[in-house]
């Protein structure tokens, strides 16, 4: 018989990826213009500041992934196949754009 | 040594857009039989894209500064300011999609379509994302060659 639920890791984690992949790229523009405080303290943190932005992202990704697992009695939180394929969809084509527009040619 | 690593970067990045190209038509056509090779393939195509970052993050962190600053000197400096810049930071966005991968592969995917969906666009948006990488990388290195070049003519 087709189903048609998502299990609770995909749906967790895919709106996690959504939304790290959006704040990724809000980063990128913040630390781009607060070069004297954000991107300052993003070189310190570790040895590159590319590096500390990937941790960064990753510390979201998981950390945001468990958190969306928790709702309704740990079944994680309630989206459909579409909404989420949008969600994924959505935010690689809009981060990649602002990401692109901001260093644009 | 640096060289050869040169050449390996993309090459992983390479093998990692035929692993979820694989995935992305092996779940066309998914059955009971094929969602164990599925599940296989997304894992090898995430822990393909993790060698990749790895290696071209060693690159980018401890070699890279004297690429950038003939690239900066040169008649190609969007060769940095554009497609390197553009390319370190959609590859942080790529790292997260192929690791979300084998998750999304995990599930049923012979008896949900729903499942098969969310495989479909995750393994059909590293394929373009994944070969956007190398064209940037392909452009950098060239304007490495150009930046070389317009030194050597005193230009």
């Amino acid at each position: 018989m087709e189903q048609t639920e998502l299990g609770k890791y995909t749906r967790s984690f895919g709106l996690s990826f959504g939304i790290t992949s959006f704040l990724s790229a809000l980063l990128v523009i913040l630390k781009e213009t607060k070069e004297d405080t954000v991107l300052a303290w993003m070189k310190t943190a570790t040895i590159h500041h590319w590096v500390t932005h990937g941790l960064i992202n990753l510390a979201i990704f998981v950390v945001l992934g468990f958190v969306l697992l928790k709702p309704n009695n740990g079944n994680g939180v309630k989206i459909s196949s579409n909404a989420l394929a949008i969600c994924i969809a959505g935010s690689v084509v809009i981060s990649g754009i602002l990401i692109a527009g901001f260093y644009r040619l | 040594m640096e060289n050869l690593l040169l050449l390996i970067h993309p090459a992983v990045g390479g093998l990692a857009t035929l692993a979820a190209l694989w995935v992305f038509v092996d779940t066309l056509n998914v059955s009971s039989a094929s969602e164990a090779r599925i599940k296989n393939v997304s894992l090898i195509c995430a822990g393909l894209i993790w060698l990749a970052y790895f290696l071209g993050g060693y690159l980018y962190v401890v070699h890279y500064a004297a690429d950038k600053a003939i690239i900066k000197a040169g008649p190609w400096a969007f060769g940095h300011d554009f497609f390197m810049e553009v390319k370190e930071h959609v590859f942080l966005m790529l790292l997260l999609l192929a690791t979300y991968l084998p998750i999304a592969a995990s599930d049923s995917l012979a008896s949900s379509n729903a499942a098969r969906k969310i495989v479909l666009w995750v393994s059909g948006l590293i394929v373009p994302t994944s070969l956007s990488m190398e064209g940037s990388g392909a452009i950098i290195s060239l304007a490495v060659k150009i930046g070389l070049l317009f030194k050597i003519k005193g230009g």
